[in-house]
This record gives C-alpha cells, sequence and structure tokens, in this order.
C-alpha cells in the first residue's frame, strides 16, 4: 500500500508540472488580452506533430524538435494574434469565436496532413524507468522526468522574468489590469505580442515533450483544454503562483481519486472539489479582481 | 463517365466559391464509382469529424478500397447484368439529430439499398425510420440489435461473445493463471467486453481481482496503471478499448515493470507498441484482430476476397491506420455483395431474405445467426472468430475457435454477468 | 438606424413568415424536414441561452441542462410509465429546479469565473450519466423513449411533430420575448449594464440573475424534452461540450444584442453547416473559416448585417459622404460591452 501512495505521489507530481505549465500559457492570454483562447489545446497538438515531423520522421535529435516545436507553435500564435484578436481587441466574445474558428482549422489541417486513425507513435529518446531512489516498484520513466525537468524550469524562468525585469514588471501590470496598463502607457499591442509569443511557446513545448506520452492525433487538444481552464479559475486569474497551486490540488486529487477509485469518478470529484473552491473563494485561490 | 454529382464533383464546383480554401485542390482522392451499367448505391453513415472519427474514418477507407476492387473486377451481378457499387457517405457526428438526417437522406434522397452505420445512439435513433422503410442497415455492436430494430444486423462483428474463445484458449494452454486485472474503457465497448470477460473467467476459475475504469477524458494512464499493478495479479486484461488506449496502457505497464502474461480483444499497430516496450514484453499476447496477410486468412473457408491484397492496399494508402475497424465495414459489404448475388436482387428486403435465409457466410466461415437468448433477435452470425497470439513480434492466428459450445454451455453465467453491468 | 417599421409591416411580415413556414413541410425533402424540427429546438435553446446572457452571464451548463430535461422526462416515463405530456412537464421543471440547486454556487462568481464554473458544473452531472449505468444507462443512454401522441395523430411522424415543435416554439419565443419586454426584462438588462446602480435603486441583481437563469433552464429543458421524445433516444454524448459550443457560436455569431440575434445565427449556421456536408471531414474547416469571417467581418454578429447594408447603401448613394449612422444596435449588445483599451 505504501508503494502504492508514493508511486501515485510521483504520477502526480509528474502530471502536476505539464498541467501548470498549459494553464499558466492559457491564463497569460486571458490576463492580457481578455480572451479565452480555445485553440489553446490545439496549440499543444501542433508541437506534439512538430515532434513527430522533425524527431519521428527526420530522426533529427529531440532537443531540435523541442526547439522546433516552440517555433512552429510561437509563429502560428503570433499569427493568430495580429490576424485574429488584434482586430477584435476589447470584443471578448469575438476573441472567443475566432479562437473556436481556429481550433476546428487547425484540427481539419492535422487531419489533413498526418491522417486520421491511429496515433502517432513517437518514441522517448530516454527509453526505459528509473527506480525512484533505488525503491522497488516505485517507477518514474525517463520521458517523464524530461517533462519535469522542462516544464519547472520554464516556470521558474518565467517567474524569474516576470519578478525580476522590467518587461515581466509590464506584464504583470497588463494581466492585473490591462485598462490602467494602458492609461500607463504601456502598449497592450506590443505585449499582446509578447504574452502571445510566451502562451504559445509553452503549449508548444508542453506538446513537444509530452508527444511521447499522449494520444497524439488530430484531436488531443480537447481533452486538456478542460483541465487547463479548470486550473486556471481556480488559481485565480492573473496569478502564475495560483495557476501552478491550483493544478498541485487539482493532479494530486485527480490521480489519487483515479488510483483508489476509477478514472471517471476522479473526473467527476475533480470537478465538484474545483466547484467546491469557488464557492469560497468566488475569484479563485489567489484572484483579487473580478474580471467579466 | 457518368453524370452524377459526387462527393469530388461537389468539391470542385464549390471550391473556388469559398475564399482562402486552398486545400481544396489537393484533398485526397476518393473515387468511388466506375462508368458503365446502373449503379448500386450504398450508405455509409457515421462519424467523420470528431473524437470518434479515429474509429471510422478508417472503416470508411477500407470500403473505399473495397469498392475499387470490387469495381475493378466489374462490380455486382445482378440479373444477368454488372453493377458498380457507389459508397456515398454522411457524418452523423455521433449525434442522434445527424443519424436521422442523414439517414434520410441516404435512404429517400440519395436511393442507397444498403446502409452501414457505427454503434449506439445514431444507429437507435435512425432505426424508427430505417424500420419504417424496410431498410437493412448494419451496427457495430451485436448490443444494439433488439426485437423493435428487425433489419437491424451486426452481419461481421460478433464482440463481446468471441472474447470467450480467448479465455477458453488461456485455460487451456496456462493453468498457472488463477488470478486476472482489469482496465476497462467506460463504454458500451469496454463494458459489453467487461461482463463477458467475467463471464468467461469465472468458467474457467480465474478469479478477478481489480477493475479500473476509465473514461474519455483520460490524459494519463500511469495512475490506473500502478493502481491495477498494486493488485498483483498473474494476469493483465485490457478489454476492449480504442486502440491508442491500449497503446498507452501496455507502455505504461511495461514502464511501471509488468512482465505477467497479457489479453485484451485488440493489439492494432503493434510494431509501434513493440517499439516502446519489447518483443519479449508483448510475446504471447492473447488476442482478437489478425494481420490480414496472415497465411490462415487467404484459406478457402474466408469470405473475403483476396484478404492479404486488401491488407497491402491499405497500409500502403494509409499507413498507421490499420485498425481494427479498418476491414469490418469492407467485410459487411463482402457479405452483402454475396447476398445479393445469391438473391439475383439489390432491393433491400431480397437481400435481408437472402441473408437470413442460410447460415451466415461470415467473414470467418460459417457461422449460425443468433442472438434471441440475449437480445430477442438472431440477427447476428456467431461462429468462428481467430485467437491470435503474438509470437517472436508477429500476430499467428493459433486457433480458429467456435464459440457457440461454449456460449450453448455458459449462457446461463453470461447472462448474469450481463445483468449485473447492466449491459442488457 | 432602421427605418422605424409600424407594427402593421412587423405584423404583415411576421404573418408571411409563419404561412411560409407552415407551408414548408409540404415542398422541402424529408431529411430538410428532419433539418428544420431539429432547428426549432435548437431555437428554443439558444433563445433560452440568450435570456441567461442578457444579464451578463454566459452559462455554459445550458446543454446539460438541456439533458437533465430530457433525462428526467425520459426516466420518468420509464419508472413510473407516465404520459409522455406529464414527464415532459416534469422534466422541464426539473431542469429548472437543478438550474435553482446550481445557482448558489455559481451566482456567487462572475464573468469567466462563472463560464467556466458553470461548464465544470455541467460536465461533472454529464459524466454521471456515463458513469452511473444502473440509474442513467451509461454512455448509451437511454432508448426506446415513447413518442408523443394526441388523440391518435402518433407525433412521432416527422410532419406532425414538425407542427408540434414549430408550434412550441413559437409560444416558447412569444413568452419569451414578452419576458423581455416585462419590467422584469427590463430589469435584466439594467443589471447588465450597472449591476452597482441597479443595487443601490434596491434591485437585488442576484436575485434577479437566478430567476433568468431558472426561468431559462425550464425553457432549455423543455427544449431537450421534445429531442428525447422525438429522437427517442438519449445520450451523454447528445449533450456534450461540441454542442454547448455549438450554442456559444450560435449566440455570439448571431449577435446577443437582440432578441433576433441568436435566431438569426442558428437558422443562417445550421444552413452553412449542412450545405457544406459533402465535405465529409474537411466540413469543420469551411465552418471555422466562415466563423473567423463572420467576426471579423460583423463584429456586432449576424443581427447587425442590416444596419450595415443600409450604411454602406446610402453611402453609396451619397457618394461617399460620411454618415454617422450607429451601425451597432442598442440593447445587449456584449459586443460593445468593453470599450477598446486602446481607445482611451
Amino acid at each position: 500500500m505504501l508503494e502504492l501512495i508514493l508511486q501515485t505521489c510521483v504520477n502526480a507530481i509528474i502530471a502536476t508540472s505539464f498541467a501548470a505549465i498549459f494553464a499558466v500559457g492559457l491564463m497569460l492570454i486571458f490576463g492580457v488580452m481578455q480572451i479565452i483562447n480555445f485553440a489553446h489545446g490545439e496549440l499543444y497538438m501542433a508541437g506534439a506533430y512538430t515532434v513527430w515531423v522533425v524527431y519521428a520522421e527526420n530522426n533529427l535529435p529531440f532537443f531540435v524538435a523541442v526547439l522546433a516545436a516552440a517555433l512552429v507553435v510561437i509563429v502560428i500564435g503570433l499569427l493568430m494574434e495580429v490576424a485574429l484578436f488584434r482586430p477584435l481587441r476589447g470584443n471578448m466574445l469575438g476573441g472567443l469565436i475566432v479562437s473556436i474558428g481556429m481550433l476546428f482549422i487547425l484540427q481539419v489541417l492535422a487531419v489533413h496532413f498526418f491522417g486520421e486513425g491511429l496515433m502517432k507513435t513517437i518514441l522517448s529518446p530516454y527509453r526505459g524507468a528509473w527506480e525512484v531512489f533505488g525503491l522497488r516498484g516505485i517507477t518514474v520513466p525517463y520521458q517523464r522526468l524530461i517533462v519535469l525537468g522542462v516544464a519547472s524550469g520554464l516556470l521558474a524562468l518565467f517567474w524569474v522574468f516576470l519578478r525580476r525585469s522590467r518587461l515581466g514588471w509590464a506584464l504583470r501590470a497588463c494581466t492585473q489590469d490591462p485598462e490602467a496598463a494602458a492609461l500607463q502607457g504601456i502598449s497592450i499591442n506590443k505585449f499582446a505580442l509578447i504574452a502571445m509569443a510566451i502562451s504559445a511557446g509553452l503549449a508548444g513545448v508542453g506538446g513537444a515533450v509530452m508527444a511521447p506520452l499522449v494520444v497524439v492525433d488530430p484531436h488531443m487538444g480537447s481533452s486538456v483544454i478542460i483541465m487547463a481552464l479548470i486550473v486556471v479559475i481556480v488559481g485565480g486569474l492573473g496569478s502564475l503562483e495560483g495557476a501552478v497551486l491550483a493544478a498541485i490540488i487539482y493532479t494530486f486529487f485527480h490521480t489519487f481519486m483515479t488510483t483508489f477509485f476509477d478514472g471517471v469518478i476522479a473526473n467527476i470529484l475533480g470537478l465538484v472539489v474545483m466547484m467546491l473552491v469557488l464557492v469560497i473563494r468566488p475569484t479563485g485561490i489567489m484572484g483579487t479582481s473580478e474580471k467579466s | 463517365m457518368k453524370t452524377k454529382v459526387t462527393r469530388r464533383k461537389f468539391l470542385a464546383g464549390s471550391a473556388g466559391t469559398i475564399a482562402g480554401l486552398s486545400l481544396a485542390g489537393t484533398l485526397p482522392k476518393r473515387s468511388f464509382a466506375h462508368e458503365e451499367g446502373e449503379v448500386i448505391k450504398i450508405g455509409f453513415l457515421g462519424a467523420l469529424t470528431g473524437d470518434l472519427a479515429g474509429w471510422v474514418l478508417p472503416g470508411l477507407y477500407g470500403v473505399e478500397i473495397w469498392v475499387e476492387q470490387i469495381n475493378a473486377a466489374g462490380g455486382v451481378k445482378v440479373g444477368g447484368d454488372w453493377h458498380q457499387i457507389e459508397v456515398i457517405s454522411y457524418d452523423d457526428e455521433y449525434l442522434g439529430a445527424k443519424a436521422v438526417t442523414g439517414a434520410k437522406k441516404l435512404v429517400l434522397e440519395d436511393e442507397v439499398k444498403f446502409l452501414v452505420m457505427s454503434f449506439t445512439t445514431p444507429v437507435f435513433a435512425a432505426q424508427p425510420f430505417l424500420t419504417e422503410q424496410k431498410m437493412v442497415s448494419t451496427t457495430l455492436t451485436p448490443s444494439d440489435m433488439s426485437p423493435e430494430r428487425p433489419y437491424l444486423i451486426a452481419p461481421v462483428e460478433q464482440h463481446p461473445f468471441y472474447l470467450v474463445t480467448g479465455v477458453e484458449w488461456i485455460r487451456r494452454n496456462r493453468p498457472d493463471i488463477k488470478t486476472v486485472a482489469f482496465v476497462t474503457q467506460n463504454d458500451e465497448l469496454g463494458m459489453n467486453s467487461l461482463a463477458t470477460y467475467a463471464a468467461a473467467f469465472e468458467v474457467a476459475g480465474i478469479e478477478i481481482i481489480e477493475e479500473k475504469l476509465f473514461g474519455f477524458e483520460i490524459t494519463d494512464f500511469a495512475p490506473v496503471v500502478s493502481a491495477v499493478l498494486a493488485a498483483k495479479p498473474d494476469m493483465l486484461c485490457l478489454d476492449t478499448a480504442y486502440p491508442d488506449y491500449i497503446n498507452l496502457i501496455l507502455e505504461q505497464a511495461f514502464l511501471q515493470g509488468w512482465q505477467g502474461p497479457l489479453i485484451g480483444a485488440s493489439l492494432d499497430n503493434y510494431p509501434a507498441i513493440i517499439a516502446k516496450t519489447s518483443q519479449e514484453f508483448l510475446e504471447g499476447y492473447i488476442f482478437h484482430y489478425p494481420d490480414f496477410d496472415d497465411p490462415r486468412l487467404q484459406e478457402p473457408d474466408i469470405n473475403f476476397t483476396n484478404a492479404a491484397e486488401f491488407y497491402r492496399v491499405y497500409t500502403e494508402r494509409h499507413p498507421g491506420a490499420w485498425n481494427a475497424v479498418s476491414w469490418e465495414y469492407a467485410a459487411i459489404l463482402a457479405m452483402w455483395k454475396g447476398a445479393v448475388e445469391a438473391a439475383d436482387s439489390a432491393e433491400p428486403m431480397d437481400v435481408f431474405q437472402a441473408m437470413k435465409s442460410t447460415d451466415a457466410p461470415h467473414i470467418f466461415g460459417p457461422a449460425a445467426w443468433w442472438g434471441t437468448e440475449v437480445y430477442g433477435i438472431d440477427n447476428a452470425p456467431v461462429g468462428k472468430w481467430p485467437v491470435v497470439q503474438m509470437q517472436s513480434g508477429k500476430p499467428v492466428i493459433v486457433d480458429m475457435a467456435d464459440m457457440r459450445p461454449w456460449l450453448a454451455e455458459h449462457q446461463d453465467v453470461l447472462m448474469r454477468h450481463m445483468k449485473d453491468r447492466n449491459v442488457i | 438606424m432602421k427605418k422605424a417599421s409600424s407594427p402593421w409591416t412587423k405584423g404583415l411580415s411576421l404573418g408571411a413568415l409563419l404561412a411560409a413556414v407552415c407551408v414548408l413541410p409540404f415542398i422541402v425533402k424529408p431529411f430538410q424536414l428532419e433539418v428544420l424540427i431539429f432547428l426549432f429546438i435548437n431555437i428554443v435553446l439558444v433563445v433560452s441561452f440568450r435570456l441567461i446572457a442578457i444579464t451578463g452571464e454566459f452559462s455554459l451548463a445550458h446543454v446539460v441542462i438541456m439533458g437533465t430535461g430530457a433525462y428526467a422526462s425520459a426516466l420518468l416515463g420509464k419508472w413510473f410509465g407516465l404520459d409522455p405530456w406529464l414527464t415532459m412537464l416534469f422534466g422541464s421543471l426539473t431542469a429548472a429546479a437543478i438550474a435553482y440547486i446550481l445557482s448558489f454556487p455559481l451566482f456567487r462568481m462572475k464573468g469567466f469565473y462563472f463560464l467556466i464554473g458553470s461548464f465544470a458544473a455541467g460536465e461533472a452531472i454529464r459524466l454521471s450519466w456515463g458513469r452511473f449505468r444502473g440509474v442513467f444507462g451509461g454512455s448509451k443512454g437511454i432508448s426506446a423513449i415513447p413518442p408523443l401522441e394526441i388523440g391518435n395523430i402518433n407525433l412521432g411522424m416527422p410532419v406532425p411533430f414538425y407542427f408540434f415543435a414549430l408550434a412550441w416554439m413559437v409560444i416558447c419565443l412569444v413568452i419569451m420575448y414578452r419576458l423581455e419586454k416585462s419590467r422584469l426584462g427590463l430589469t435584466l438588462h439594467a443589471i447588465h449594464w450597472q449591476d452597482l446602480l441597479a443595487e443601490s435603486v434596491g434591485v437585488n441583481a442576484r436575485h434577479y440573475r437566478v430567476l433568468a437563469f431558472v426561468i431559462a433552464s425550464f425553457f432549455a429543458g423543455f427544449a431537450g424534452t421534445m429531442l428525447a421524445h422525438y429522437l427517442s433516444v438519449i445520450s451523454p454524448h447528445e449533450f456534450g461540450l461540441g454542442i454547448m459550443l455549438s450554442v456559444l457560436v450560435w449566440a455570439i455569431v448571431g449577435g446577443v444584442g437582440t432578441f433576433a440575434g441568436p435566431i438569426i445565427g442558428v437558422v443562417l449556421l445550421s444552413f452553412v453547416d449542412e450545405s457544406i456536408r459533402a465535405f465529409d471531414e474537411y466540413r469543420p474547416l469551411v465552418y471555422g473559416i466562415v466563423l473567423i469571417l463572420t467576426i471579423l467581418f460583423l463584429p456586432e454578429g449576424l443581427q447587425g448585417l442590416p444596419a450595415r447594408v443600409t450604411l454602406f447603401v446610402r453611402r453609396f448613394w451619397r457618394g461617399g459622404r460620411r454618415e454617422t449612422v450607429e451601425a451597432r444596435p442598442t440593447g445587449a449588445g456584449v459586443a460593445s460591452d468593453r470599450p477598446p483599451p486602446s481607445a482611451s
């Protein structure tokens, strides 16, 4: 039993790290641009497919594929910002609709270029698993350690950027109150580009490092976007720490429920617990302002 | 070339009018009908978009290849004339409302003579209309059958009943296995499979010590697999699940140190799974979906012309799409073609009579129409189904097992488990 | 602004529209008739969705609420053998009751929190239908739901059901329209615009939001019962996120600013969706492009189209002289809700 509990903790830690970088990206877009980017999951998908092309099909090193994924997805993200979100600045619902439109388009493009049917199988560059501190029965695959390392590294970098640089400070101002930031002379368009690049980059890298671990198919985005939306509001909009904290709470709860009850019960109870948190704190754990 | 507004023609005509759709010119060719003769139309109603498309679209690919091959060989012979076959598809999005609309369009507008559908809700929703029209339609899950749906048949898929043959094989060949743990997909495939496996394991004297359900929202199989492995079973049963989930469950089991025997309904894309795990890991895996180039499937009792060629063309044209349903719709149409030629008519009721009047020419050999005991109507053929085992990294048919003796003897056990799990 | 149309011309055009709709089932093809029937049900759904939207909140639980109506009606019929007419009423009331219970946690939240909170609440209900097979039938749902009958007319048949659905749609629309024009409706609009102001003159905003939510859920539940008894089968997948996103898209693309907006949205987009069926797996791509182009060029939704056309025509006639005609309609135009940050 102790073994199973420890293994479940290990499983949960890994799942948390991915949930956190994915959700933080989504939150950033909402904070700066007031847009719920429903296509965020499809950016993650684009990252995974880039790894498929670069690493699995063309045999380039994995880290090259991850960088390529980040670049490709950042380009898609910036195009979305310039062509779709910028003309609709201030129109939250319009932004939502174009992101849904983008979701359809990206999914069909994936079907067109990569086919429908079985998932793409991408082999991890580091196969096998590590027995945690030599304990028998508690293992963590190397690829999952890569996810953990990359995700926590990026989060730490992002945190330092937000807290220690002028640009980061301004970005934070944008997420907390875009109108006030605009009054302070901060150009929303410029920071929207920066936010989109960071957000898309996180989604792309997330998709890239997760690609050997998950179902890589045109619909892979839909299962993660729901989790991320919930994590974002439970954490509290505009709060990086909140998103991370919510990701920890949600994934630990969900992982333990899956192990000790079942996967469907875990989904139901996960949603119920999130609702309860919001009843107690209607603006999330770390959220301060109510945004509409 | 006969003038017919097919899907492709429509695309060509409308492509220019839709700005920005530069893709239309490069759409993959889906050439259905040939020239000459009166064309017989067949409807394909299934989810072509959305999450389930990954499961249904490969079936449509198989239908296209089969139709091409049949048309190239002359088509179907009715009343001394050769007729080409045309397949018309409609996306039901796996929704009842769209299925009703699609069924009416295909039957009344396109005048199809036969309708292949996917399973559950869309099938149920379209049935009142199809029954009234006396239109024969098919499902992939026999559990959809009911006396209220007299013309709905499950002509190929004998899921979940064939699963008992795999368990019987284990009972005979692996008496050392005493306990089993399940990973189950929470849908009609998974639950029917679980009930049948449970009955078969009970008969075989193997105890179920752990069951874990998962839903479609799942992204990480590590917790599910950790939980079943912690029960320390002799064998792991993967039940019936979508191929991608099987892939990830097996990888997790491998990484978490599982070395024991494995059983499940299918093992699609096994080369990828071997690459992720190891050949030794999958050695001995018992399942039920052979590759179609298996020598056993080229023998005369198999009612599917040139299975190996079909398999070759399929895997060449759609690399990585071959799954358990890739051949099933095509096999349904092969059975339909046999019935059309036997009846010397393509009219739905004639074909239906011809199909039901004799033993069913099922793809895996002669089979008897069956189902009354469980579903109240005899619209599914049961007979032989392959038991496939992984041997040195290749699936090998180790048995063409007849499931009828087991069903006759242990029907009460099966019914009890199916009732317990609310699948009937 | 459009030329103020007199009540006469308005009534006349509505009458003509109604007459045309009554003739339709005898001239369209059977499968198009199905499209129209589901369209009527969806119109009730999307207009009731807007009823919540005018208070400023978007509920992503709406389709699941519709499903609770459908499930309640189907289960009551199955368990107690009640007449479908009765179960339809109880089904709609159940939807309203569930909405009332959900309103306690949900209306503590606002805006984006409400949007996602409502989704989470709905999804928890929907997943329960799939998980608890003994009660809700699991993923295959409930089938063989009895059809409705009036005397000995079986409403399971398309043409009778067409008129049945049409009649109920008109009744629901009239009720919701009257409601919006009533004192209650004006209050709802008011709390959307000025929460605090409304509070300060003694209006309990939360109370009115809950009221709108419950009434809208009643109508959504009713739409669900119609769907259940017509299709004779329901399952969790029929009320999934995909459908919810469709409702959201219909409402916003049509324009939530006016009563007619969402109706225009659902009618036109259903038509587009049906006319591009031949694209099979490429259909969502075309649909996505249509959505994006519509929103980019008509940010206030399709309902703003007539005003835009008028504006364009006038400009054209007057040789490009600038007009100060406001293209955006008045009302709760959510599109114009937030001034662009750069505007200041």
